[in-house]
């Protein structure tokens, strides 16, 4: 692209503006092809410029970032017990991230996972107050089928408006978030409070038998569910004609209804699924890790889950990736209350790879080329006469 | 149930109106010119927190509530970067406005959260009009933020529905492309927006540290900057059907710690059985339920959404 082709233009259409004549500006430029291990680079410059931006804010704040950085990456990464915590933490983000990536493939966005995840802990919490008679194995197991019908519950509003009506998702599945945390509150208040509980309120603990097993250190066998389900998705995204046809029908509706393909099943579908996912990742945390249901007790997994799933790119390979970083993030955020610093740092952190990782990938994808001013005095009449004034009017 | 409950009931809502409007019509200004903010939340904390801690150190409330619009639009200028300029996605990059800006707002308030609020706004009463019964304490013994929400709201109706910017703002949401080739700028306009937004959005926050909750604590926000993003929605993207919907949803913030103290039936139910946690579902359920209207509604007319909400604008790519 020969930069006078279309710079006068540019400068006449501009009249008001002024500084387009004067300043040197930046101008973007795609690449004609984006290398494929763009966003793992772009992953990587996120990481790092989070954790800069990280040390600039410790040391601001009177911390020494050194100790802190050490202190996280020893607790999340240096050793057998510190990596099965972090692998407790990267269980519910990598099932969460791929509920988002389920719908995210077919250029949907379930913005609702936090809700389906809460929706699934409390089908689950309610199915083993009710049939906490049977042997744990077999209410383990059903207590996650609970939580996955749970989440395909609070999704199923959503997922229909989207597929008939063309109602966007984003919102629906959004609002319906707060919904789910304020149904736990009240039944946390209301029916489900623990009798045993007095001065503040709680729900009654799960029995003893509802707990996943334990795998090594921290871990519980939810990590194997993880891994499954990731693996399971690859396969059917990758290998599967309804695989091929969901991702048709997600980046050309045109061509996927052309070959026949049901879109509002599609959509029907995806959306379906990935809150059955986010209902299930709800079950395992409540069942993995808590005793008892609580209105906090996804944590903002779920909406990790979506960072989770925007950074892989909606891939399972890079679902696996990204929640085994934000879990050590997460880890090493808890690890440093220790030292007086408060953990949300690693909520900062997180945003700052997200966002450091979105800026790359766009440098990545462009080309940023300083166009000089085209000072000539043809191009600066060409802006005052009342032609061009004109047409600067809406 | 007494008068005095009732007064409190309804200067309460408009305290919460004016909350959710102020950050609500931010949020409105962004979305006509194409770009959902869903950082709304995290914008509204960081307000909070530097409008609280710059009103302490200055001792004006006025100082804290500037100081707050200042660092909303600067957050809100994260978003405009990475979404407005770099084109990426809004969706992603809201949330992380919203995830990093509620972890931000921890970071730096964790030394404020202790602190007393001895400069805080105070109500100002109208003269004359202040003493009327029932319509005075409600309308007219307010902070002063209540009165320059009603200007603002005023303001932006003029802005965007009688200037010549706010037509190229309401161009710009309806189609980048269409704007672009009349020789406006769709990154500035675009921006713009999204800083006033966050302008609006960090203010709201501040009202409620400065005034409200008059102090900072790290779940200061619960959900209030959700509200906003449905309130647009429910307004149907105009300012004036906003302030209805901030009214509605302001009366359900403000009944919410009430409601079990009223001694009242209405229908045959007794109000104060009545879930103040389920009453909080209800602004985000109408919510749905409007957005589903719409839907039905725009079989006969065009949608109230402005067309090119979400859609980054890249001009090699039109």
């Amino acid at each position: 692209m020969t930069e006078p082709t279309h710079a006068p233009l540019h400068t006449v259409a501009r009249g008001r503006a002024r500084w387009h004549r004067v300043l040197v500006r930046p101008v973007l430029q795609r690449r004609a092809r984006v290398a494929p291990a763009a966003q793992a680079i772009a992953f990587v410059i996120g990481i790092v410029l989070a954790l800069i931006a990280g040390a600039l804010l410790l040391w601001g704040s009177g911390n020494d970032p050194v100790t802190v950085y050490q202190r996280m990456a020893e607790s999340s990464l240096g050793g057998f017990d510190a990596l099965s915590r972090t692998l407790l933490r990267a269980t519910p983000l990598a099932i969460a991230g791929l509920a988002v990536a389920v719908a995210g493939s077919m250029g949907l966005w379930n913005i609702g996972a936090e809700g389906q995840m809460m929706a699934g802990a409390t089908a689950a919490a309610g199915f083993a107050m009710v049939a906490g008679d049977l042997p744990g194995p077999v209410l383990i197991v059903l207590m996650l089928v609970a939580g996955a019908v749970g989440g395909v519950v609070l999704v199923l509003g959503p997922a229909l408006a989207r597929a008939y009506l063309g109602v966007s998702e984003i919102i629906t599945t959004l609002m319906l978030v707060e919904v789910a945390i304020r149904i736990v509150e009240w039944l946390k208040v209301g029916p489900w409070k623990d009798p045993e509980s007095f001065g503040f309120a709680q729900i009654s603990p799960l029995p003893d038998k509802a707990s996943l097993p334990g795998l090594f250190g921290q871990v519980h066998i939810g990590v194997l569910f993880a891994v499954a389900l990731l693996l399971a998705f690859w396969l059917a995204v990758s290998r599967t004609a309804w695989g091929y046809e969901l991702r048709m029908a997600g980046s050309s509706p045109a061509t996927a209804r052309y070959a026949g393909i049901s879109l509002q099943r599609k959509v029907l579908t995806a959306l379906l699924l990935s809150g059955g996912l986010a209902g299930l990742a709800g079950a395992i945390e409540l069942s993995g890790t808590a005793t008892r249901l609580e209105p906090g007790l996804s944590s903002g997994y779920g909406f990790a889950g979506i960072i989770v799933a925007a950074l892989a790119l909606m891939r399972p390979s890079g679902v696996a990736v990204v929640a085994v970083v934000f879990g050590a993030v997460l880890r090493g955020g808890q690890s440093i209350q220790t030292l007086g610093v408060t953990s949300s740092i690693a909520t900062i952190l997180q945003a700052m790879i997200l966002i450091g990782a979105l800026v790359a990938a766009v440098l990545l994808n462009y080309r940023v080329r300083w166009v000089r001013p085209v000072g000539s005095g043809a191009d600066g009449d060409a802006a005052e006469n009342p032609a061009s004034a004109g047409a600067s009017g809406v | 149930m007494s008068e005095d409950a009732i007064i409190g009931l309804l200067v309460a809502t408009v305290q919460f109106a004016t909350l959710v409007y102020l950050a609500g019509l931010g949020e409105l200004i962004a979305e006509r010119a194409g770009v959902l903010n869903l950082g709304v939340e995290g914008m509204m904390a960081m307000g909070a927190v530097t409008g609280f801690m710059a009103a302490i150190a200055t001792d004006r409330p006025w100082v804290g509530f500037a100081v707050a619009a200042l660092v909303g639009m600067a957050t809100a200028g994260v978003h405009a970067l990475v979404s407005v300029i770099m084109g990426a996605g809004q969706v992603v990059s809201g949330l992380a406005i919203t995830i990093g800006g509620l972890g931000f707002a921890a970071f730096i308030g964790q030394d404020a959260v202790r602190e007393r609020a001895d400069s805080v706004f105070t109500d100002l009463s109208i003269v004359g009009l202040a003493d009327i019964p029932w319509v005075g304490p409600i309308l007219f013994d307010q902070p002063p933020v209540v009165y320059l929400a009603v200007v603002l709201g005023v303001a932006a109706w003029f802005v965007l529905s009688r200037t010549r910017l706010g037509l190229a703002l309401r161009a710009v949401g309806e189609s980048a492309s269409t704007t672009d080739s009349v020789g406006h700028s769709v990154i500035l306009l675009r921006t713009s927006a999204v800083l006033v937004g966050g302008a609006f959005a960090g203010a709201a926050g501040s009202f409620l540290s400065l005034y409200m909750a008059a102090g900072w604590t790290e779940g200061l926000i619960a959900g209030r900057g959700w509200i906003a993003v449905a309130l647009v929605i429910f307004g149907a993207w105009r300012p004036g059907r906003l302030a209805a919907g901030s009214l509605l949803f302001g009366f359900t913030l403000a009944l919410q710690p009430r409601v079990q103290t009223f001694d009242l039936t209405i229908l045959g139910l007794e109000v104060n059985t009545i879930s103040p946690a389920l009453l909080g579902i209800l602004p985000f359920l109408l919510t749905v339920v409007v957005l589903i209207a719409i839907s039905f509604r725009a079989r006969h007319r065009p949608s109230p959404a402005p067309a090119a909400l979400t859609l980054p604008y890249r001009r090699e790519e039109r």
